[in-house]
């Protein structure tokens, strides 16, 4: 159908965007390692600290770094006009929200697909078995984190002090996806299995499904004003 | 003019309303209630800490209603409501976290602790503030007043989730300790202690709402300021 | 500091606080309320016709 089509129309130019000059990706990876890096000389710990802090460390380090690539997600638009040209256009106001939160969705689990490994081996965690239970939790967290975080960047894109006001709005909103990943992940490490972290996955997933749908109806009102 | 002198009316009766109740409810509370066998003289901080947290959730819900009419009809005065919510909602949320620290002091011997219940007013109260630093950042009038009405129904959707995420990792991961369990204050009370409580809250409602219908009547004459100045009439 | 130390100092934060908050709306309004009639009467004066 229509929406999809256009979805789909506006994610191929930003993924071409971003192939072409890599700007968001590369930052965005290499922020991520630098936080890895300052966590541990930040935190002095163990090997099984390591394993206990793991889950809140990498999760922050997801955080803060999408917050990043979030002050950049529209800033293709803003440039020349394109976001007026857009509007102008009979595209479908819920086709940008979706591409455009379809876009940081893959470029945070890209990130995160090279930040994960990259723990395990700075902090000397044997935790390879368990990276797909853990990379559900990332993904389904990632999701919830870039529904909201991409109607909140459209909502401060004309702020002032937006890269301060973005995580300022964001964060507490957040909370709910922060404590269920988080607490998830140190279930699936502690006890090697994903049935403990059900109700958290849950959560996660009504986090996801209600917010999705909330944010694509209220997007076209934000990006239109 | 009539019309003004009629609303200006209005709020001075719940003004007065308003503090014949705070009066009556500090007397009761300091003074009638019975201290509390277990936590003492101290306990009296409740008559101040519950209607409290109960106000600043209506503030909430009255920031989600006004944003929701704004959102829909797009009338300015529900933007002014919404704001002026936010605006008290902040100031009651923030008694509340005080309250509760000055509470919690003297019963469990720290000023702060994460239980669920300061948490989330803590949460509330970040949330509050995010809407109203949004609105001063925003430099175009009407573009502020959409926004806000977004964060305004985003937030008040969010609080049912927020609640059910810090109450399971509060009670999933507290091991057990000297800290009070929590335990909803209105278990196990008095009639009289009860009577204070229902003073204290009628005070507190009635305080509110004139809170808010004098700030709400402050964003109404700022709008007619600006609309006399841009087009020179109502 | 006793048990009703705690309570005056609760007691206390919370009503100064209603009280400078309640001082600050008046003053707001007083001054807009100026602001307003000066507009007022600037404008009657200038729709005033001449002559």
């Amino acid at each position: 159908m229509a929406l999809f089509r256009q979805t789909t129309w506006l994610l191929w130019k930003d993924l071409l965007l971003e192939m072409r000059r890599r700007e968001s990706l590369v930052s965005m990876f290499f922020f991520a390692a630098l936080l890895l890096f300052l966590f541990h000389f930040a935190f002095e710990f163990s090997t099984e600290r390591a394993a206990e802090m793991a889950p809140g460390l990498l999760w922050l380090a997801s955080i803060f770094t999408g917050t990043l690539g979030l002050t950049q997600l529209f800033q293709a638009e803003r440039e020349n006009h394109c976001l007026e040209a857009l509007l102008l256009s009979p595209v479908d106001r819920g086709a940008l929200y979706l591409s455009k939160f379809a876009f940081h969705l893959l470029l945070m689990c890209l990130m995160e697909l090279f930040t994960f490994p990259l723990f395990g081996v700075l902090f000397n965690l044997d935790f390879w078995r368990l990276l797909p239970s853990l990379g559900l939790f990332a993904f389904v967290g990632t999701v919830g984190f870039c529904v909201l975080g991409t109607l909140f960047s459209a909502v401060t894109l004309k702020a002032r002090a937006r890269e301060l006001l973005l995580p300022l709005i964001l964060f507490p909103l957040m909370i709910p996806v922060i404590l269920a990943t988080i607490r998830g992940m140190e279930i699936i490490l502690r006890t090697g299995e994903l049935e403990e972290a059900l109700p958290w996955l849950r959560l996660l997933i009504g986090f996801d499904v209600i917010f999705l749908t909330a944010a694509f109806l209220i997007f076209e009102w934000v990006i239109e004003a | 003019m009539a019309q003004i002198e009629q609303k200006g009316l209005g709020r001075r009766i719940l003004g007065g309303l308003a503090l014949l109740f705070v009066l009556l409810g500090l007397y009761v509370a300091l003074v009638q209630a019975p201290p509390d066998a277990y936590q003492g003289e101290v306990q009296r901080i409740m008559y101040l800490h519950i209607p409290s947290i109960l106000v600043a959730y209506l503030s909430f819900f009255i920031v989600f209603v006004g944003s929701c009419l704004f959102l829909w009809k797009r009338e300015k005065r529900d933007d002014t409501l919404a704001y002026a919510a936010a605006e008290t909602g902040v100031l009651f949320t923030g008694l509340t976290i005080v309250e509760g620290s000055i509470w919690g002091r003297p019963t469990w011997g720290v000023w702060w602790t994460w239980d669920a219940r300061l948490t989330l007013t803590a949460i509330l109260f970040l949330i509050f503030v995010s809407y109203l630093m949004l609105r001063s950042l925003i430099e175009d009038e009407e573009r502020g007043a959409l926004c806000g009405a977004v964060l305004g129904i985003i937030g008040f959707l969010d609080i049912p989730l927020i609640h059910m995420s810090v109450y399971w990792w509060r009670t999933l991961h507290q091991p057990p300790s000297i800290l009070r369990p929590d335990k909803a204050p209105w278990e196990n009370i008095h009639p009289s202690m009860l009577l204070a409580l229902a003073i204290n809250l009628v005070a507190f409602a009635l305080l509110y709402f004139y809170l808010l219908s004098l700030r709400f009547r402050l964003g109404e004459m700022r709008e007619e300021l600006k609309r006399i100045k841009l087009y020179g009439g109502p | 500091m006793g048990p009703w130390g705690f309570v005056f100092l609760a007691y206390g934060i919370v009503w100064a606080v209603v009280l400078v908050y309640l001082l600050f709306l008046k003053h707001r309004l007083s001054q807009v309320a100026t602001e307003l009639e000066r507009q007022r009467t600037s404008e009657d004066a200038a729709s005033r016709p001449r002559g």
